[in-house]
């Protein structure tokens, strides 16, 4: 092993909760979180003795708990394209059940409203929907996003209004249907 | 208006986030796939030794046993010429 035990338990008790909140936010399933919480920190284990501290521990923990995220959503929808004409797999129905995703985070009386919202965030391109999460759901500022996602400061805030403009479209047009459904 | 206030609820839903720990048992879990995962060099050198070992030794019998052919096929030919003694 490259690194002694006890280091990386510290490690893995400092950053636990960012690295599986993050893939809840991403993933909205808490099987799925949990899962890639695991290969997040299985390759923080593997590669910890090749960081080479040019950003911070935090950062670079991001980065990869994202990346794994990607990795593993165009994964799910890779296998889902390859069962498209047989039958439904199970990452297809654990796909379709997303909306229906209650966080554990969320606070009770929000949590109807949280389900509307993470159902839209599913819904932005991939960059949006990052810099979305880790600045409204993260709470991390401009400079620490684009230190992750390896951008300048403009481009993020760039995409941050992008992602906000076009979650206001999304949810201007579930009022419309809601309120069609209702009369 | 109202479709302000819906978007903006929406919208606020997500404040007050807290940040939520994984089970218990997860680095459990995660120690024992870096077990599993982990093979040491040791082994690693003692498989490769192992496989050159078994190559040289399939290569040498190999050379081995033309040889013996060889040696046969001429040992014959002069049992035949020394039964005869023609040499056509």
């Amino acid at each position: 092993m490259s690194i002694n035990n006890s280091a990386f338990y510290d490690i893995y008790k400092e950053y636990k909760a960012l690295v599986y909140t993050t893939t809840l936010n991403y993933l909205q399933n808490i099987e799925d979180a949990e899962e890639v919480t695991q290969d997040v920190f299985i390759k923080v284990h593997e590669s910890l003795s090749k960081f080479n501290q040019k950003s911070s521990l935090k950062t670079w923990i991001y980065r990869i708990t994202i990346n794994t995220c990607l990795d593993f959503i165009k994964h799910k929808k890779s296998k889902k394209r390859l069962f498209i004409f047989g039958v439904k797999s199970n990452s297809e129905h654990e796909l379709l059940n997303i909306s229906n995703f209650e966080h554990p985070g969320i606070l009770m009386e929000n949590k109807e409203n949280a389900k509307i919202l993470f159902n839209a965030i599913n819904q932005l391109t991939e960059n949006q929907k990052t810099a979305f999460i880790l600045s409204k759901l993260d709470g991390l500022g401009n400079v620490e996003i684009a230190q992750i996602m390896d951008l300048s400061i403009s481009s993020v805030e760039s995409l941050i209004f992008r992602a906000k403009t076009a979650l206001k479209e999304k949810l201007s047009e579930k009022f419309e249907h809601y309120r069609k459904k209702n009369t | 208006m109202e479709k302000e206030n819906f978007i903006n609820e929406i919208f606020n839903s997500a404040n007050g986030i807290t940040k939520v720990a994984p089970s218990d048992d997860l680095f459990f879990k995660i120690q024992n796939r870096i077990e599993t995962n982990t093979i040491s060099s040791k082994t690693i050198w003692l498989v490769a030794a192992s496989i050159i070992v078994l190559c040289t030794i399939n290569v040498g019998i190999i050379i081995n046993s033309k040889a013996i052919i060889r040696e046969k096929s001429e040992v014959n030919l002069a049992n035949e010429l020394h039964k005869s003694n023609q040499l056509y």
